[in-house]
């Protein structure tokens, strides 16, 4: 990456430098606003940080010149001035970020790493191609987690090809990316950096042409699918060279819960990202916070010597308030609750007692503890979890309590909803919502009717009550196991409870212990995805898709190019199969009617999605030997219920 | 399907960060966001976006008093809204859906999973 900097002053300059360099970044500086401009009109830059006071045409004036001549170039502004006027000037002249001197050099780097990204083709913060993975915040490089040890222009050169992964990089583009301005490289040495980053990821297995040349263009990096995928193309009737010839696709990993074939580089693990960029917002939201904090024990402070004005302390609780949100997004529970209990103090009584300012301050402490103590955020600390969910519809406030203990010491968490409130879908949702995600499984134990005394009136009838709730839990629900807990179980609800989805039906007496021990049960039983298949080469509807698949439970592969089509299906060993009818080169139909010339795959059900709403395509897609066709626009439930139905009849053939 | 847009009307810088980087990693949707209730509803008129994510509390104009006004607009009154709220109790949630809200995302939450939380509270 290669930054200008337009700084007059030499001793800020060489802090800078030095921050900067480990960091593999290359830096050419000047000293005033017009040899800024010079510079940043005729080299190119990834980011350009420049001092707010300069010789000759002053810092945002400068940023007015670029943005006005149509630089896109993002423009860090340094400032010695923290005021809100000259940020705001700054920020309106142009310039995407300021820093305030003296700055945190910590915070200085994550700021620049954020502009760099925000100009990239590729936003996340780590990159990746295939298996190579690097990571700009450590400056590693890995390739199937072995490390990859590179000089710093070997990795500079990587870094930039992985941030423009669409881009054939020619020589003289390369030069310009890599050497600062001062230096003259031969295009002999592009060569030979290239050269040396191809033996280093040979020897530790990558392909000799992961960075691939394309004679009389530059260099690139090619598309290659996992070895895991390779071995599993001889039956494949595309050969291997398809992947070559399409270096705009890539496949990084094959376990993600979706594979998004498309046209940009995807990330491997959304999770590992998410968690990457998590890492370095922290590296700035650490000392804002740590300031919020400090803010907070000044109000305590004046409490105690009982000057604290009412406006003040409502300003400490806004304080409050805005820490525990963002402190909640990096999961620091501990920080989250200490926030939330000032809040709620601050917010309680109007004024406070001075005498509430000691145990206020030690709390105030602790909260400063701990978020100076979290130098990493780490992933099972993140809201949410992933602990199994179990949705208890019940109204026995004495089992529900049990019951929840048990499950609390076997890590599922328990969200209780009376039989009432199940009613409107809404609460059933909430209910939900309070955890991140659907239930994984649904107990629902009803409460006796002593009206229903008769047994034999019972045998005739199902208690409307149960049939109903039963109801409003699969259609909310279609692929969730449901315990259902009743009185007396007769034989017709028993049949009631199978029809409408029960799982399972126990007595209303049975101890809370063996609910959860049949609950575990049923969990590992629920613990297979469903693995479906989406080949479409409508690019929205593929990104659209999982999303409103995953309610039930599915794990969605999408495909937008058939040429891929077998080597995505061995890899994939799909559950079920969804085609479009139109697709480049090769329709749906050809493809159904091969997998159905195929002993494996004939069995695989295959559903058509298409826009063909005429019987004489429908009749097409039965004759090759489709099992169910529906046409578009549809909804995800709509989709999911076809989906289900076919594997329920196929399950019950295969048993 | 198109791509969703969304906005996120939150004060805290932080979040609307994160959220917007969850969201777009997750299912690439478009995410506006906004600092204030004010700035919200300039954005909302402007943007119609998809759905609205609204924070409870923001100081000056609340969630609430948000929420009100876009509905007293009649170029937002149709735009669900999905308020954004730290662990509420059930009378409060019921307040809130009596309000006409379509639904109450509870802090703290997961970016990458507000699609799927979003997409089923709308039933998209």
């Amino acid at each position: 990456m290669k930054i200008l900097l337009v700084e007059d002053d030499d001793a800020f300059v060489q802090v800078l430098t030095r921050t900067l360099k480990p960091h593999h970044y290359i830096i050419d500086t000047v000293k005033d606003g017009e040899m800024g401009w010079t510079y940043g009109s005729t080299f190119e830059y990834d980011l350009m940080v420049v001092d707010l006071v300069l010789p000759k045409l002053d810092g945002i004036s400068l940023c007015k010149r670029f943005r006005a001549e149509g630089y896109t170039t993002p423009i860090l502004l340094l400032t010695a001035q923290n005021s809100s006027t000259a940020r705001v000037q700054g920020l309106d002249a142009g310039a995407d970020d300021y820093v305030v001197k003296p700055f945190d050099p910590a915070e200085l780097v994550a700021r620049i790493r954020a502009l760099v990204r925000r100009g990239s083709t590729n936003p996340f913060p780590l990159l990746t191609w295939g298996d190579l993975m690097l990571n700009p915040s450590t400056c590693e490089v890995s390739y199937r987690e072995q490390h990859l040890a590179l000089t710093t222009k070997e990795y500079e050169l990587l870094e930039l090809l992985m941030r423009d992964s669409q881009h054939v990089f020619s020589t003289d583009e390369l030069l310009d990316h890599l050497w600062s301005s001062e230096k003259f490289p031969s295009e002999a040495t592009v060569r030979s950096h290239i050269r040396r980053v191809r033996q280093k990821l040979v020897a530790i297995g990558a392909p000799h042409d992961f960075i691939a040349t394309l004679h009389g263009r530059g260099y690139y990096l090619k598309a290659t699918p996992s070895d895991h995928v390779k071995t599993q193309t001889a039956r494949s009737p595309q050969p291997v060279s398809a992947w070559a010839a399409k270096p705009e696709f890539t496949i990084d990993r094959w376990d993600a819960d979706s594979i998004l074939i498309s046209n940009h580089l995807q990330s491997p693990d959304p999770q590992q990202q998410y968690l990457a960029f998590l890492n370095d917002i922290w590296t700035t939201t650490k000392p804002d916070s740590l300031n919020q904090v400090s803010s907070l024990l000044q109000a305590i402070q004046d409490l105690q010597a009982d000057h604290l004005t009412p406006q003040h302390q409502s300003q400490a609780q806004q304080l409050a308030h805005k820490l525990a949100g963002t402190l909640s997004i990096f999961g620091l529970h501990k920080a989250v609750h200490l926030s939330r209990q000032l809040e709620h103090w601050l917010g309680s009584q109007d004024p406070l007692p001075p005498n509430q300012a000691l145990l206020m301050r030690h709390f105030v402490l602790a909260l400063h503890q701990t978020i100076q103590e979290t130098a990493q955020i780490e992933l099972s600390q993140l809201p949410h979890g992933r602990s199994p969910l179990m949705l208890l519809v019940s109204a026995d406030d004495a089992f529900n309590q049990s019951l929840q203990t048990i499950a609390t010491s076997r890590g599922i968490q328990v969200e209780t909803v009376s039989p009432l409130e199940l009613d409107t879908s809404l609460t059933a949702s909430d209910a939900a919502d309070r955890v991140g995600h659907p239930p994984d499984l649904i107990v629902l134990r009803l409460p006796a009717e002593p009206s229903k005394l008769n047994a034999a009136d019972q045998a005739l009838s199902p208690t409307p009550a149960l049939e109903h709730h039963l109801q409003t839990c699969t259609q909310r629900y279609p692929a969730l196991p449901i315990v259902v807990m009743a009185d007396q179980i007769a034989l017709r609800d028993r049949l009631e409870v199978a029809r409408r989805g029960g799982k399972l039906l126990l007595d209303s007496l049975t101890p809370p212990e063996q609910v959860m021990a049949t609950a575990v049960h049923l969990l590992k039983g629920s613990k297979l995805p469903t693995k479906v298949m989406i080949v479409d080469d409508d690019h929205n509807w593929l990104r659209t898709l999982p999303t409103l698949l995953k309610p039930w439970g599915f794990k969605v592969t999408t495909l937008a190019d058939p040429q891929q089509f077998w080597t995505v299906l061995q890899a994939v060993t799909p559950d079920v199969l969804v085609l479009d009818v139109n697709l480049p080169e090769i329709n749906g139909f050809k493809l159904c009617q091969m997998l159905r010339s195929d002993p494996q795959w004939q069995r695989l059900p295959v559903l058509f999605l298409s826009v063909l709403t005429d019987s004489n395509s429908q009749q097409q897609a039965f004759t090759v030997g489709a099992d169910d066709y529906l046409c578009k626009p549809l909804m995800g439930g709509e989709l999911a219920n076809r989906i289900l139905s076919r594997l329920n009849r196929v399950r019950a053939w295969a048993s | 399907m198109p791509t969703k847009r969304i906005l996120i009307i939150d004060d805290e810088e932080t979040i609307q960060t994160v959220v917007q980087f969850g969201i777009k990693m997750a299912v690439g949707w478009d995410v506006l966001v906004a600092g204030s209730g004010a700035q919200g509803i300039q954005t909302a008129q402007m943007e119609k976006p998809d759905v609205i994510l609204l924070d409870v509390m923001m100081p000056d104009m609340d969630g609430i008093a948000t929420f009100k006004a876009l509905q007293s607009h009649a170029d937002t009154e149709q735009i669900p809204v999905i308020l954004l709220t730290a662990k509420a109790q059930t009378a409060e949630k019921r307040q809130f859906n009596d309000l006409g809200v379509s639904g109450v995302i509870t802090k703290p939450f997961n970016s990458l999973h507000l699609p799927e939380q979003i997409a089923r509270i709308l039933h998209w």
